[in-house]
């Protein structure tokens, strides 16, 4: 346990050396929010939603959090380019020890960068009750540990950088486009019939039903089925990604 | 004014030629590119046009394409900078340096090769936007290919001023990441101009944007009709991507020629 928390310890500090890459990543997230609160609002048809800024709030927590969590990947690809990783493989820590480490590292960003939009979100949508609270620390925790996860070991997958770049690309915009965060499940219904069903079960779309309901805004959400659909995903993808990092890391040439 | 030998143009085609053949590498990284392209202009696009209000004359779905696309150009040939941020490492800018090349030429070479080769890149998306939009006109068409060239070559410099002034992979890449989310949201590539302007101080933003006059020029010249939502009128929108080009493009040759040098750069 406490290697782990070394490790972790080691990507969490050198997350603030990237105070100008954080500064950016908090004014994008930020005038996401302004913009579309200022000027999407005045576009949007409101029969299909009545105040777009209280709708995207919840999913830009749940963006928020895979920005920062997923940015670990990046780090962990420079790593492998630079033989970074072979050192790490050298330290006197199990091998568990050290994905466990650098997952918890890639997860404690996600959290730590998320805090202050969660703040917002009380001011903008509602301010999470009782339960409510726990429901939003569940959802933040699985997700941000899936998607560093995900992200650490789709970056060990080939030591080009571009295609690194590129496959992190389209994993992100894969989950992004198939998502709820910009527009509610029956718009994604009226274009794709029922393709919308399985957008809604995506990781990041339960995420943002979750801090919906969590946040007041929908009342209408299982919240019990949608926790351990949540928890199923986590699962499913820390052991990929587990099996995935380590092989990519230890395999030779 | 110097003179330009024979010698000097051939040294200019191949490092034109040296930029552009690093695509062939890249068959892969286009065509996932084109992928991913493709399906947010499907599933995206589509989803956020249905919930976007009528307004007269627009249709926002032929909207967002072409701003979509501008933002495409944009972010490819912002990649280029990537690229040349990793050429630190890999000591290729020093090769460069040490080549009996004219440090003029070495530099409108890096600015013509990134602009080709950001260019050829984004032309299967373009070509599938056209197949969206259908435009009847191929005069239009080929205008727009020239404005596009040349927008992607004033970002291309801009790419390679900054890295060549900043000299760390990693300063470049958030700030990059930072100018790139600014320009883009400060523009009226996804936002009629008049819906902007309820918002004065983004609207100024949107104005002097040159991502903004790239999509509105291009909206302009395949749907006429779209001119009232425009941030510009077209003469602005051309002095805009001719002026990005030319400055940018003088930038990045003078702080090839003058400022950089080998070795050192931490």
């Amino acid at each position: 346990m406490k290697s782990v928390l070394v490790i972790a310890t080691r990507d969490l500090k050198r997350f603030w050396s990237y105070r100008f890459w954080l500064a950016g990543q908090i004014v994008m997230n930020v005038a996401d929010i302004v913009i579309f609160g200022l000027l999407f609002n005045n576009m949007i048809n409101r029969s299909l939603i009545p105040d777009y800024i209280k709708f995207v709030t919840p999913g830009i927590l749940s963006l928020a959090l895979f920005i920062s969590s997923f940015s670990i990947g990046r780090e962990v690809g420079v790593e492998l380019r630079r033989e970074v990783s072979d050192y790490l493989l050298s330290l006197p820590v199990s091998r568990v020890e050290l994905v466990l480490g650098r997952f918890t590292g890639g997860a404690l960003r996600g959290l730590i960068y998320q805090s202050g939009f969660v703040v917002l979100a009380m001011l903008l949508v509602g301010v999470p009750r009782g339960y409510a609270w726990l429901v939003v620390i569940y959802t933040s925790i699985t997700l941000s540990f899936a998607m560093s996860g995900l992200s650490i070991a789709l970056s060990t997958v080939t030591r080009d950088f571009n295609l690194q770049a590129t496959i992190r690309s389209v994993v992100y915009y894969v989950l992004f486009f198939f998502s709820n965060i910009f527009y509610p499940p029956r718009v994604i219904a009226a274009r794709f019939g029922g393709f919308a069903d399985a957008v809604s079960y995506s990781p990041l779309s339960i995420a943002t039903s979750l801090y919906r309901w969590a946040f007041g805004y929908t009342p209408e959400v299982d919240v019990v089925i949608d926790s351990l659909l949540l928890a199923a995903w986590t699962a499913v993808l820390l052991l990929a990604s587990y099996f995935l990092y380590l092989w990519n890391l230890t395999k030779k040439g | 004014m110097r003179a330009v030998s024979s010698r000097d143009l051939v040294d200019l085609l191949h490092v034109i030629e040296w930029d552009v053949r690093k695509l062939r590498r890249q068959t892969l990284f286009v065509a996932m590119r084109t992928t991913w392209f493709i399906l947010q202009v499907i599933v995206f696009g589509t989803s956020i046009s249905l919930l976007v209000r009528s307004f007269p004359g627009l249709n926002y779905y032929d909207f967002y394409l072409l701003g979509v696309f501008t933002t495409l150009v944009y972010s490819v040939s912002i990649a280029r900078g990537y690229e040349i941020a990793d050429e630190f490492d890999e000591g290729i800018v020093e090769y460069h340096l040490a080549l009996p090349v004219k440090r003029s030429t070495l530099a409108l070479g890096r600015v013509l090769g990134g602009s080709v080769a950001s260019f050829l890149f984004t032309l299967p998306m373009y070509a599938f936007i056209m197949f969206m939009i259908r435009p009847d006109n191929v005069f239009y068409v080929l205008v727009s290919l020239v404005a596009i060239y040349l927008f992607s070559a004033g970002v291309v410099g801009l790419v390679i001023t900054v890295v060549l002034s900043v000299k760390s992979t990693d300063a470049t890449d958030i700030l990059m990441g930072v100018i790139d989310a600014l320009l883009v949201r400060l523009s009226t590539v996804f936002y009629p101009a008049p819906i902007i302007a309820k918002v004065l101080p983004y609207y100024y933003a949107s104005l002097a944007n040159p991502i903004s006059s790239v999509s509105d020029f291009l909206r302009v010249l395949f749907l006429p009709e779209y001119a009232v939502y425009a941030s510009l009128p077209p003469q602005g929108q051309v002095a805009y991507i001719v002026g990005l080009a030319v400055g940018f493009s003088y930038l990045a040759i003078y702080v090839i020629s003058h400022k950089l040098e080998a070795g050192g750069w931490r």
